[in-house]
């Protein structure tokens, strides 16, 4: 995401500032919520796809069965209902595949984004809420690890370490932790002058739990909002290392890693990576919308 | 404005050296090179050999120092695997690297701007909608499927341009157009609703209660101001354009510093996968640092403030 | 706003002035250009193992005999005659009026001294190996040479197709390291330029002694995608490809702009495994498991469907088109039942894991794709494959050589063009050379006796024992002979080679 010079982040929302005409405004927000609305009803059914993948996929992702690979989707000639996006290069059913894929691609996303955004959380928090040379330092470290670009960082690790799917998760995760602790710590500061939390100070209550009383249920919503993006952002880069085959390995099926293998086969079985691509694209574009809509709705003034 | 400067220097100094800790110890701490060098039989006194000859049987932070001073004269050690010095094989890939980014970032602005202008005088327009359901869809778009499709259909179908390769300006124009599209979406974005705050600003009123021309509004002082926030966050973009470099130099076969770090990986050839991070890593933090100069320079508010 | 405008056009002129300038007047019509998956490690052969040395080698300097395509027989080069003196001596005598791409005429000293830089065991070269059995290489006048063998040896007329003639002067004055970059020979095209990891540029020697070639330049480029490779050739930009994955080559027939030739090659695919454990023990030093891995994967089938068919089933790594092989031996037929019983036995009742080394598909076309399917096998076996990929072949063979690659990994030999089943045995299953990871004594002494007598009908019983060794003793995965498959522009005229030697001198224009 874009960081303007202020240490906010800045990346424009869908809508700025609502105009005056109020009955208009809420008319417009709603119809804005529909694409919102929509991609979160789109990421239901993927992540349930992914959940129930071992009921709903026709055949093992992994079983090989090269008598029949290749084969075109069903719509096509040559193709069956047997399989009904086609086989792979080695006669693996690629619906089958897209379905694990999703499931390792979302798992990725969401273990990434949860220990990133804890670990995000607690720098901010403090870097807001106790302020000083506390504060500095821990500016100075997101700096640091903001301006290093962390795909950079990832695959050197990576090289290191080898590619696995923890691996990269871990690395992900320990890249992308900034991004929050800087929406966290401006928030905090905001939050830190505000009346409740002065009359909190003035009772006696101790930090710990004024931080976590006050100051963490107002950071829900940003946090919320950041996370469902970053999903998005964790998935892309996650295709994008598997791809260059520092990701997830094969066989094990990820969206990623499909379309690097299936990348020599483009000019005639195109399935094989086409199918994917497509799965990549569809999930990144409804978390997105989801993201989006979710921040219109929660605080669409939010400097998001 | 001095201490604007100074303080940029000392932040500056701070992340470089922070870049080479890490970098350092992303080989050094985390791995173990000895291993990673020798077959895998060799008995404990073969090790013990190799740790002494390497230097790395030294404690952790004179290691460091003899990296970190080495690498200042641009010494940082062999690549494993062509007998090579680290260091000018990364420089001669530079060129193409930057080339490309530049050019990518190029035509990035080349979609951005007027789409995001357009997007901004005509808001809530269906123009404007399209805009930003295109940029939405773009963000969504993987670069390297983006990439392959472009080969296929212009270099296999079309037969118009070059599949790969480097050398005439054609190789240029997809990879370019490829890196271009994918900064674009967000470009256009940041465009848009820094214009959109610009115009609402003051002296715009001012200006059009004046009864200057609505088109010299957004030209003269709209757009100007604008640019501030849009230049701030393309340099600090410089990243992100990165990210993306690497994929369009892996899927256009681009003889630049992100597919040599790619092999270099792949072959565990870790002098050069050091060298390209850290030179990598500097470039992108002095650019950052001189454009949070040169913003500096134009709007005095960002010195004072924050 | 003007100021920042004219800093960015001044910026953008001085980058455009330090662009790489086009490269000597080069035309399309000129210029063949040939793809390679990965760049070579050295210009100077003897000290390479890869083909695309030899392939290169072959385009710039010359042999004392080269193998006539059509007759498979050695013909004279830049050696005219030879003869047998005595059982261990031959004499050759030399063509006059060649001389090295640098002016200095090619002498019988330049023979001596190729020979004598090789055999020198100090250096350690990888062609070494290949003319152990010469002893020494003597001088009788400016166009003779002796050569004195250890023992009789009856391969010395084939192999001289297989040693490239370099400089007295160059290796006398310029040493090892530069030769590794400059390579003077005497052949039909020199070297110009070379960017590592991009590309060559060689263009035509006017003074060479033979027949010129038709197009003055040749770029050699390092396209390391297969993907890329055939985008390139469909779209004109590469003239020439190899190694092209069978399920490709429909799509280039059908393009319109380029079609495939195929040719059955000297070249044998086969997995490696760590019998003689150089990386350290592993489970392939039992006979048990190396037996099971043989049995667990069907290659017929594999050959059948992932290749098309184009490959020739051998029961070990013998090729067909080889002096020695023997026809009567069998292949393994895929019995998993047996497989899984056989790892029980060794102690490993419920699989085990093993490491799989793969490097870059250069020379074999298909050869992820045929992975991919034997590794289903194996793990439906109770292998439980963990596959580490490479993909310069030049770091991949570095590896090898070191020892590196157990417990199991991909390798192909290509004979160096020599048509004879010690061309293989030597090189891949003696024990301490540099990429042979089986050590068994009764081999090593098959080998040497089959290379010590000049009675060829005693030479294939020697190698059918030995056929029958490795098979019963499974020493590695074997796999089928290749077919070579390339990808031809419809702009050129050329066969596929069958000694996988892509000779950019014999390219023409097609005809209309």
């Amino acid at each position: 995401m874009a960081v303007g010079p202020d240490a906010t982040v800045v990346a424009p929302p869908l809508e700025t500032a609502a105009r005056p005409d109020a009955a208009g405004a809420s008319w417009r927000r709603l119809g804005r919520l529909k694409w919102g609305v929509g991609g979160a009803v789109v990421f239901l059914l993927i992540v349930a796809s992914a959940v129930c993948a071992p009921l709903i996929s026709p055949y093992d992702p992994l079983s090989v069965d090269i008598k029949h690979r290749m084969t075109p989707p069903a719509w096509m000639e040559g193709g069956s209902r047997e399989h009904l996006l086609g086989t792979d290069q080695v006669g693996r059913d690629l619906l089958s595949r897209v379905i694990w894929g999703g499931r390792v691609s979302l798992l990725a996303g969401t273990s990434t984004v949860i220990l990133s955004s804890i670990i995000g959380v607690f720098f901010g928090l403090t870097a807001g809420y106790f302020g000083g040379r506390v504060d500095w330092n821990i500016m100075t470290l997101i700096n640091v690890m903001l301006t290093f670009p962390f795909v950079l960082l990832a695959l050197a690790v990576i090289a290191v370490l080898g590619p696995s799917l923890a691996n990269m998760v871990k690395v992900l995760a320990v890249t992308g932790w900034p991004v929050y602790a800087r929406i966290v710590r401006a928030e905090t500061l905001a939050l830190r002058e505000r009346d409740f939390v002065l009359a909190a100070k003035a009772l006696g209550m101790s930090h710990l739990r004024i931080i976590l009383g006050q100051i963490l249920p107002n950071l829900i919503s940003p946090i919320v909002v950041v996370a469902t993006l970053q999903i998005a952002q964790v998935i892309i880069l996650e295709s994008t290392l598997s791809f260059l085959g520092l990701g997830i390995q094969p066989p094990t099926p990820a969206w990623g890693n499909m379309l690097g293998e299936g990348r020599v086969y483009m000019l005639n079985s195109w399935w094989i990576a086409a199918f994917p691509g497509l799965a990549i694209f569809i999930t990144t574009l409804v978390i997105n919308l989801m993201g989006n809509g979710l921040r219109d709705w929660l605080d669409p003034h939010m400097k998001l | 404005m001095r201490r604007y400067l100074l303080r940029q220097l000392v932040q500056l100094i701070v992340v470089i050296i922070g870049i080479s800790i890490l970098a350092f110890s992303i080989l050094h701490v985390i791995g173990d090179p000895v291993t990673l060098l020798l077959p895998q039989n060799a008995g404990k006194e073969e090790y013990a050999r190799y740790k002494h000859l390497m230097g790395l049987d030294q404690p952790i932070w004179v290691q460091y120092w003899k990296f970190a001073t080495r690498a200042v004269q641009g010494d940082f050690g062999k690549s494993w695997y062509g007998n090579t010095p680290a260091f000018p094989l990364v420089i001669e890939r530079m060129p193409a690297t930057i080339y490309l980014t530049v050019s990518g970032l190029g035509v990035a602005l080349l979609i951005a701007l007027p789409l995001g202008v357009v997007a901004a005088l005509k808001r809530h327009s269906v123009v404007d909608t399209f805009c930003t359901m295109l940029a939405v869809a773009g963000q969504a778009m993987p670069i390297f499927w983006l990439g392959i499709m472009l080969i296929i259909i212009f270099a296999v179908r079309l037969k118009v341009l070059p599949a790969s390769g480097y050398g005439t300006w054609q190789n240029f124009v997809l990879p370019a157009f490829c890196l271009g599209a994918f900064l674009a979406p967000l470009t256009m974005r940041l465009v848009r609703s820094g214009l959109i705050e610009v115009m609402n600003m003051e002296f715009i009123k001012t200006a059009r209660a004046k009864g200057v021309g609505e088109r010299m509004v957004v030209i003269k002082h709209a757009f100007r101001n604008a640019c501030i926030p849009v230049v701030t966050v393309l340099g600090l973009q410089f990243g992100q354009l990165l990210g993306g470099a690497i994929i369009t130099e892996t899927v256009f076969a681009w003889p630049g510093v992100a597919t040599l770090t790619v092999d270099s990986i792949r072959n565990q050839d870790f002098p050069v996968v050091q060298c390209a991070v850290v030179l990598l890593a500097l470039i992108i933090v002095i650019v950052n640092t001189a454009v949070d100069i040169l913003v500096g320079l134009i709007d005095p508010r960002i010195r004072t403030g924050a | 706003m003007v100021r920042s405008i004219a800093l960015g056009v001044a910026l953008l002129s001085a980058l455009a002035l330090a662009l790489p300038g086009a490269a000597p007047a080069q035309t399309k019509d000129d210029t063949v250009v040939y793809a390679l998956q990965s760049d070579i490690d050295t210009w100077d052969p003897p000290g390479s193992v890869l083909r695309e040395t030899i392939i290169l080698g072959y385009n710039v300097y010359d042999h004392l005999a080269v193998r006539d395509l059509k007759t498979r027989k050695v013909i004279p080069n830049l050696a005219l005659s030879w003869k047998v003196v005595d059982d261990t001596t031959w004499e050759v005598k030399l063509r006059q009026g060649v001389k090295f791409h640098d002016g200095t005429p090619f002498t019988a000293k330049d023979v001596k001294a190729t020979f004598d830089r090789v055999l020198d065991p100090v250096k350690k070269m990888i062609a070494r190996g290949n003319h152990a059995k010469i002893k020494s290489v003597e001088i009788v006048d400016d166009y003779t040479v002796r050569f004195k063998t250890d023992g009789p040896y009856p391969l010395f007329v084939e192999r001289l197709t297989a040693q490239v003639m370099e400089s007295e002067k160059v290796i006398r004055e310029k040493g090892d390291e530069w030769m590794q970059e400059h390579p003077v020979g005497t052949g039909p095209y020199k070297l110009v330029s070379w960017h590592r990891k991009q590309e060559h540029l060689l263009v035509r020697n006017d003074d060479y002694w033979g027949p010129k070639p038709y197009y003055k330049y040749v770029r050699i480029r390092i396209i390391p995608e297969q993907a890329t490779q055939i985008a390139e050739l469909l779209s004109g930009g590469v003239d020439i490809i190899k190694a092209v994955p069978p399920d490709q080559m429909d799509v280039i027939n059908k393009s319109g702009s380029a079609r495939t030739g195929v040719s059955p090659i000297l070249r044998t695919a086969f997995i490696q495994l760590d019998q003689a454990a150089r990386s350290g023990p592993n489970p392939f030093t039992d006979r048990r498991v190396r037996i099971a891995v043989n049995l667990a994967v069907d290659q017929d089938s594999i050959i059948k469907h992932v290749i098309n068919g184009l490959g020739d089933r051998v029961a070990t790594a013998i090729n067909p088109m080889a002096f020695g092989w023997d026809p009567n031996l069998k292949p393994y037929k895929q019995d998993t039942a047996r497989a899984k019983k056989l790892l029980a036995e060794a102690g490993f009742p419920n699989g085990l894991d093993v490491v799989f080394n793969e490097g870059p598909p250069n020379v074999e076309p298909g050869q992820i794709q045929t992975d991919d399917a034997a590794i289903a096998d194996m793990t439906k076996v109770g292998f439980r494959v963990k596959r580490n990929y490479t993909g310069e072949s030049s770091v991949f063979v570095a590896r090898a050589k070191e020892g590196k690659l157990g417990p199991m990994f991909t390798w192909s030999w290509g004979y160096y063009s020599v048509f004879d089943a010690d061309a293989i045995l030597y090189d891949i299953f003696k024990c301490g050379e540099f990429y042979a990871y089986y050590c068994n004594k009764e081999l090593d002494d098959l080998i040497i006796s089959g290379r010590s007598t000049l009675d060829q009908k005693k030479r294939t019983e020697v190698y059918a024992k030995a056929q029958k060794l490795l098979f019963d003793d499974a020493a590695y995965l074997y796999k089928w002979g290749l077919r070579g498959v390339w990808g031809i522009s419809n702009r050129v005229d050329y066969s596929a080679p069958p000694d996988e030697v892509d000779r950019m001198f014999l390219v023409t224009p097609r005809k209309k």
